[in-house]
């Protein structure tokens, strides 16, 4: 109760990095019919999912960008085999295992959760639940009657 | 010839900058202070000799002169005066020069503005400077050398990189960029200097370094919008932030600077965080060289990253130094450091404050964790990894969202402690605006939480900042019967440091809002159009009218003639996206155009085209609220501005905190 408003932080950012994990679920929806049947539902269906596949693609030619953002030739023909591959009934993650074949995993502008790499999610978390449980110690420490400190 | 006459100028600059240094410690310990006016006098005079070197370097640049390496390496006589000039901070060695010069600047003004101030506070602060000079005039005169004769002398060069002589803010947003990450300097210099003459334990030092921080944030606060907004205007994707390693080296030191000037308000007024403050002083001065040690050694691609040869280990082994030193003497001195202070209660600002300050650090270390990661993965995996804008997005986007929120709660919060009834009342009512703002942002169409909860704690941050200005000039216009403006320009003038905090903090509120929009709302189209045909994208209407080429100097233009199509079919205006073909360059550059309002952007960029005319393929981006985004930044800088120029003596003065712990009832009273 006395610590409300540290709660209430906690809460939010607990949602705040669930968040994504879900919001790539509903970005990500499994296609298995998509063949020629250009109904418009079904072609921005297709649209989006090719976004959200080429967003975390990196552009070879390009200084760091993804190649949905990258305005280079080279970004437009991998957005079109992306599409394509989506089309053909392949799943995003396949789309992308087949990019790491043949970029390697440099092409990945997120990086997979496995191995050493696993660092890179679990710093920052550990950071913020231990800056947290510090400065709760620290808040409950200099709020104690004088007597406790010393 | 010039060059040699700049050579020698920067030689004896180091000569000046070692001396003075070496020289500080040599006068306090013996006693002379008489010898400090030659450490003075060494200052002011390495300041010349840059500014020597610098402004040759200018006339080199613009007669062409290509018998000096840089002009060499970055002139051209095809390029326009304007990107001929600013081609001086264009690539490396230009860069590490301006950054002497704009330090040596800094210096002159740290020694004009306070010789005066008795203790050796100064003088040490003063050492501190000249020894970052000192490094960096080694560098001028060793691996980043930019007056290197030439022979035989060229009769042409390239010209600047094509990505920096496409748009004008590349003349405004690197000497904004230097200006705040060089001014980070002082701060540290101040912080070194309070442990060397022992008055790191009071408040002094921090009352003249924190001013500095301050400018220097306000600065490094306009180069990174400044930067967003060149970005935005080159890179041709319509986005302004790709979590690019040279953007995340520009943020890193500002995270860290921000929570700087919260941390030292409550070791003004609390007599704690003494110890955290002084190492965030060093941590930001630090981020500063790292960040130009990553963008400027070329060890990771990028725009900005000119890859060159040694000068990366010179940085390494500066940071070393830095580190080793200031680490030794920050924990030799903690105990003397520290100071026990106390809170008055959990609901206050100060609690606030800590969680802050937890927020941007954390934002900061993620950041770097993903920047410095592909080096790691490198060295210990052998496989090259990209960290991009999912993981930063994923990642940091968390305690980012969360800080709006506490934007909102700081504010609302007393100093000192209030009951917990109390703060209930100070913070339900801005929740009002939370739920109509993410009200609004659901029925527009967002349905990431992130984003709607972005837009809610955007609105009960501003709805609790504009509060405070209205309960001040509501008390104003109760107690004095003043105007509703006069009590604002009053209650502004009245304590200025406040209020320009809550300006600050409506600047990057706005900012927030539109990133989120512009990122949420963002609708875009990409077609290939004959003359005459449309392309409609989220009710906004362009027409191909024709297609044209121009020859320049430095450059041949492609351009396309686009007519903005109203609702009614009449011509509401014209756009031209072009492609700048650089004779230097194989790669064009996109040059988009942008009709702005502040309801959003029609963004418009040539991707392709039919050299014969017969059509072209162009990428139409409809933006909500972006330009927000640059508007706010000048909110910042005008908050930046007024908190610069407060009365020490004003209300609010901090020095009322720092005698006893337990004065924590009047400190509250202090500031209602």
């Amino acid at each position: 109760m006395r610590y409300a408003a540290l709660a209430t932080v906690a809460v939010a950012v607990a949602t705040c990095v669930a968040a994504p994990a879900r919001a790539q679920d509903v970005a990500a929806p499994s296609r298995p019919s998509a063949t020629a049947t250009t109904t418009t539902a079904s072609d921005s269906a297709l649209e989006a999912q090719t976004t959200a596949v080429a967003s975390t693609l990196r552009c070879p030619v390009c200084q760091g960008e993804s190649i949905q953002d990258s305005p280079s030739d080279l970004a437009r023909q991998m957005r079109i085999v992306v599409r394509d591959k989506l089309r053909a009934g392949n799943t995003p993650d396949q789309v992308k295992a087949y990019f790491v074949s043949k970029y390697g995993e440099w092409i990945l502008l997120d990086p997979t959760m496995t191995g050493l790499n696993i660092l890179l999610y679990v710093i920052p978390v550990l950071l913020v639940v231990g800056g947290l449980a510090l400065v709760a110690i620290l808040v409950r420490r200099w709020t104690a009657p004088e007597t406790t400190t010393q | 010839m010039i060059g040699l006459l700049a050579h020698n100028a920067l030689l004896v600059s180091l000569a000046a900058v070692a001396f003075g240094a070496i020289l500080t410690p040599v006068a306090i310990r013996t006693g002379r202070q008489e010898w400090l006016q030659l450490v003075y006098g060494a200052v002011y005079t390495n300041f010349l000799l840059v500014s020597v070197a610098a402004g040759s370097m200018v006339v080199a640049l613009v007669t062409h002169d290509f018998s000096v390496s840089y002009v060499a390496a970055v002139g051209s006589r095809s390029t326009p005066l304007l990107f001929t000039i600013i081609s001086l901070w264009g690539a490396l060695e230009g860069s590490i020069l301006f950054w002497a010069w704009v330090l040596g600047l800094y210096s002159a003004a740290v020694v004009l503005l306070h010789h005066r101030r008795p203790g050796n506070l100064v003088p040490y602060a003063v050492m501190t400077l000249l020894a970052v000079a000192a490094f960096f005039a080694i560098l001028l005169v060793g691996p980043a050398d930019p007056f290197l004769p030439v022979f035989p002398v060229p009769a042409d060069g390239p010209g600047p990189n094509t990505l920096l002589q496409n748009h004008y803010l590349m003349a405004v947003h690197p000497p904004l960029l230097y200006l705040g990450y060089v001014g980070m300097s002082v701060p540290f210099a101040f912080a070194l200097g309070a442990i060397f003459s022992n008055e790191a334990a009071s408040n002094d030092w921090s009352i003249l370094s924190r001013r500095w921080m301050l400018a220097s944030w306000g600065f490094l606060s306009a180069a990174i919008i400044a930067g967003m907004w060149w970005s935005y205007g080159v890179l041709g994707w319509g986005g302004y932030w790709a979590w690019d390693p040279v953007e995340n080296a520009s943020f890193l030191p500002w995270l860290t600077a921000t929570a700087y000037l919260h941390s030292v308000m409550v070791q003004e007024r609390r007599n704690m965080l003494r110890l955290w403050t002084l190492n965030l002083c060093v941590a930001t001065f630090v981020l500063t060289i790292l960040g130009t040690f990553l963008t400027r050694s070329g060890i990771l691609s990028s725009v900005h990253a000119f890859t060159t040869g040694a000068i990366g280990y010179y940085f390494l082994a500066f940071i070393a130094i830095v580190l080793v030193t200031t680490l030794t003497l920050v924990a030799g001195n903690s105990e003397r450091i520290q100071t026990k202070g106390k809170l008055g209660g959990a609901a206050s600002r100060e609690t606030v404050f800590l969680l802050n300050n937890l927020f941007l650090t954390a934002v900061m270390l993620t950041v770097l964790v993903g920047t410095l990661y592909p080096l790691v993965a490198e060295a210990v995996r052998g496989v090259k990894v990209s960290v991009g804008v999912p993981f930063f997005n994923r990642m940091a986007l968390p305690a980012m969202v969360s800080l709006l929120f506490l934007m909102g709660v700081g504010p609302a919060l007393p100093w000192g402690s209030t009951t917990w009834a109390d703060a209930r009342k100070r913070l339900y009512p801005p929740g009002i605006a939370a739920v109509i703002l993410g009200a609004i942002a659901v029925i527009a169409g967002a349905r990431s939480i992130y984003a709607i909860l972005a837009f809610a704690f955007v609105g009960y941050a501003a709805m609790s900042n504009l509060r405070e200005f209205w309960i001040g000039m509501r008390a104003r216009h109760r107690a004095h019967g003043e105007s509703w403006p006069t009590a604002l320009v009053r209650l502004v003038a009245g304590n200025r440091r406040r209020y320009g905090g809550y300006v600050a903090h409506i600047g990057v509120l706005l900012i927030a809002l539109g990133i989120t929009a512009s990122s949420t709302f963002r609708t875009e189209r990409e077609a290939t159009l004959t003359p005459g045909q449309t392309l409609t994208v989220s009710g906004r209407t362009v027409r191909l009218k024709n297609l044209w080429g121009r020859e320049e100097p430095q450059r041949s233009v492609i351009g396309a003639t686009m007519d903005v199509v109203g609702k009614n079919g009449a011509i509401i205006g014209t756009l031209e996206p072009r492609m700048n073909y650089y004779r230097v360059s194989d790669q064009p550059v996109p040059t988009p155009d942008v009709s702005s309002s502040w309801r959003g952007d029609l963004y418009v960029n040539l991707m392709a085209f039919d050299s014969g005319g017969a059509n072209a393929t162009v990428k139409v981006i409809v933006e909500p609220f972006v330009t927000w985004i640059w508007f706010g930044g000048l909110v910042v800088v005008i908050g930046a501005f007024i908190g610069l120029f407060y009365s020490s003596r004003g209300t609010g003065a901090p020095a009322l905190a720092t005698n006893s712990a337990s004065a924590g009832p009047t400190v509250a009273n202090a500031d209602p």
